[in-house]
């Protein structure tokens, strides 16, 4: 090889172990899925001789689906609306300079990811749960007379997967409004604007690509997420992942199952994209 | 127009004391600037003359009125920060606005305003940029604009020339004064650049450790410093060693020197004998053949381009700089004379 060969080849060569572990590992099952949707439900046999379109059009046709689809992005929109109400003054607080005890917030911020996701969220039917913390604690002191549906609906998996995705959305617009100039803030101020003012012609703005990041975060979590609405969601309320699983490993329908996981994909890649299209900012394009 | 009047103004962090007690009236109209190293204070004087900063102690009027408890945005101020804090999801003409909005300007005249004032920074035709989109001269001169365009009772600039380079930051001085003067705005430059103080400002209060160590107009801090921290921090200083001869009366002193006997300036008695320290700048010496002026011997040269640099032992010891333009060279360990005019001299503490 000579020297100016190695000198064009060196960051292809770089990123070789990358494209290999992400072609080896994602590319090509990915492409294995692809096909496997197309394939023929098989009798006894996860997949028969042949290929399809059917599988996609029982989706399409059937209203059960389509309206699991509905639930799934529903679920994931609350998800991620109320990650981001709850987190941004969370974010703002521990972006600012002043803040006491920044180190315990963080921490507490953190401590969800510390917990497996299975722990934390068989914690939440514990606390959810009919006969749960919450339920026996409103019914003791008299509040309520019957328990409150907490568990096996929509409602508990949100819950439980703010919980669990909150730090998802409070790390990056906390790193957003850090990387927000002070000075920026103090020039609003001299200009006339009042704190409030300077925060939301200002701050909030510039924090937005952080917000951005926070909400396809949570959202694509939320859609895929399998463990929390599962546990929570119980055989009553199931989300896309759900019967995903579902497909494949109870019933053993691997076309089928592929489909849906596709359509799911798709599906999340499209609110992703419509996300991005809105909240597109013009002053960072070039 | 305003004048801003300080009075025993203070500021401390903790039990550190960032700003000392400072008392300056700026007048109306005038340019003033806050000089000194590094952490006297400067910055946290402009901050509390801005609102964004709590007052310890003391008093900050405009016009009279005393303003330590008006938030910053009422104080109707314009201010240019170091990294000059342009909105970058804004664009030029949007950063211009913005004060204006705040102040519920009507359209056609923040228009007009906004035009005139990108004139005024010679920026017409770049309203529609974004300030990523700009030099740094030019972004310069966009929070510049930004703060004039709301024409506010005082313009406060902090470093704003830092980030600049030599040449740009050169002209944007002579940019700076020449717009100040046309509009006539009270202004405070903080700076720690001995040169730009000097050549932009009316009057210069010069600090050190929070306190004010001289207000002066630049001639008078260069060349009458009251203390050698003052005399040393406004540029090159050579110290001159003497003895009083003559304590006088009448405001003068005779001090006895190796230049002979110089006779400066001094309002506080001195006792003959008594020792003290003259200050000469390197400028005010002239060298040539030994006779004229004081021996000295030349210890060292460095060409410099358009000057030579000297490093003169004189006959008592004293060591002094001086340049000199290099058609007359001198060799080292040559034997020069040194002199300088007697009203070059100048007595440290001489006002005290
Ligand atoms: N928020 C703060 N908390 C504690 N100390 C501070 C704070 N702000 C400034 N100081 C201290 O006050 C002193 C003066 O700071 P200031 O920023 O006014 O200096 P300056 O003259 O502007 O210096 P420079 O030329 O480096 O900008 C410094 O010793 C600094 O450490
Ligand atoms: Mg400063």
């Amino acid at each position: 090889m000579t020297p100016g060969r190695t000198k064009g080849m060196g960051p292809y060569l770089l990123i070789l172990p990358a494209v290999l572990l992400l072609g080896i590992f994602l590319v090509l099952p990915y492409l294995n899925i692809v096909l496997m949707s197309f394939r023929v439900p098989g009798q006894g046999t996860p997949y028969g001789v042949g290929f399809t379109a059917g599988n996609y059009v029982k989706f399409f046709t059937d209203s059960f689906y389509i309206l699991q689809v509905v639930n799934t992005l529903w679920i994931g929109l609350l998800t991620t609306a109320i990650c981001l109400v709850v987190g941004f003054p969370v974010a703002w607080q521990l972006a600012r300079a002043d803040m006491k005890f920044r180190g315990l917030a963080y921490g507490l911020v953190l401590s969800p990811l510390l917990v497996g996701i299975v722990i934390r969220s068989y914690g939440w039917t514990i606390l959810l749960g009919n006969n749960g913390l919450i339920n026996r604690t409103l019914l003791n002191i008299g509040l309520i007379e019957r328990p409150l549906p907490l568990m096996y609906n929509a409602l508990g998996i949100v819950i439980a997967l703010v919980h669990v995705f909150l730090p998802f959305m409070i790390l990056p617009i906390m790193a957003a409004i850090q990387g927000v100039d002070p000075s920026l803030h103090a020039a609003a101020r001299s200009l006339g604007a009042s704190k409030t003012t300077a925060f939301r012609r200002i701050i909030l703005p510039l924090s937005l690509p952080g917000i951005q990041a926070g909400c396809i975060l949570v959202f694509v979590l939320s859609l895929s997420a399998y463990v929390t609405p599962s546990l929570i969601g119980g055989l009553r309320v199931k989300t896309m992942a759900v019967t995903v699983v579902d497909a494949l490993i109870d019933t053993f329908q691997w076309p089928f199952g592929s489909a849906l996981a596709l359509c799911l994909s798709v599906t999340g890649a499209i609110a992703v994209v419509i996300f991005a299209r809105l909240t597109r900012m013009k002053w960072k394009a070039s | 127009m305003t004048e801003v009047s300080i009075e025993k103004l203070t500021k401390t962090f903790g039990s550190a004391r960032a700003v000392d007690g400072i008392s300056v009236r700026i007048a109306n109209g005038e340019f003033i600037s806050l000089l000194g190293p590094s952490g006297c204070g400067k910055t946290t004087t402009l901050k509390m003359i801005a609102g964004f900063e709590d007052v310890s102690g003391g008093a900050i009027r405009f016009d009279g009125q005393d303003v330590v408890n008006v938030p910053a945005e009422k104080r109707d101020i314009g201010m240019v920060f170091q990294n000059y804090a342009l909105f970058p999801h804004m664009t030029v003409e949007q950063n211009l606005a913005f004060g204006l909005e705040m102040r519920k300007v009507a359209k056609p005249e923040m228009r007009s305003r906004i035009s005139r004032v990108l004139e005024m920074v010679q920026l017409t035709g770049y309203a529609e940029r974004y300030p990523r989109q700009l030099s740094g001269g030019q972004q310069q001169r966009v929070a510049l604009g930004r703060a004039l365009v709301i024409e506010p009772k005082i313009l406060l600039l902090d470093e704003p020339l830092a980030n600049l380079d030599a040449k740009l930051r050169e002209e944007m001085r002579v940019f700076i004064r020449d717009l100040q003067r046309r509009v006539g705005i009270t202004t405070v430059y903080v700076t720690h650049d001995q040169a730009e103080a000097m050549t932009m400002s009316d009057r210069v209060v010069v600090m050190f450790g929070g306190r004010i160590a001289q207000i002066g107009v630049p001639a008078d801090i260069y060349e009458r410093p009251e203390n050698l921290d003052v005399a040393q921090f406004v540029g090159q200083v050579n110290l001159v060693k003497g003895t009083v001869r003559e304590g006088g009366s009448d405001g003068r002193c005779a001090v006895e020197t190796t230049f002979g006997v110089i006779e400066v300036h001094s309002a506080r008695m001195h006792a003959p004998g008594t020792a003290v320290t003259l200050t000469l700048r390197p400028e005010a010496i002239e060298l040539g053949a030994p006779g004229k002026g004081a021996k000295g011997t030349v210890l060292s040269s460095y060409y410099s381009g358009s000057l030579i640099d000297y490093r003169i032992e004189l006959e008592g010891g004293d060591i002094i700089h001086t340049q000199a333009f290099p058609h007359n060279r001198f060799a080292d360990k040559e034997r020069v004379g040194v002199y300088a005019p007697a009203d070059r001299f100048w007595l440290l503490g001489a006002a005290a």
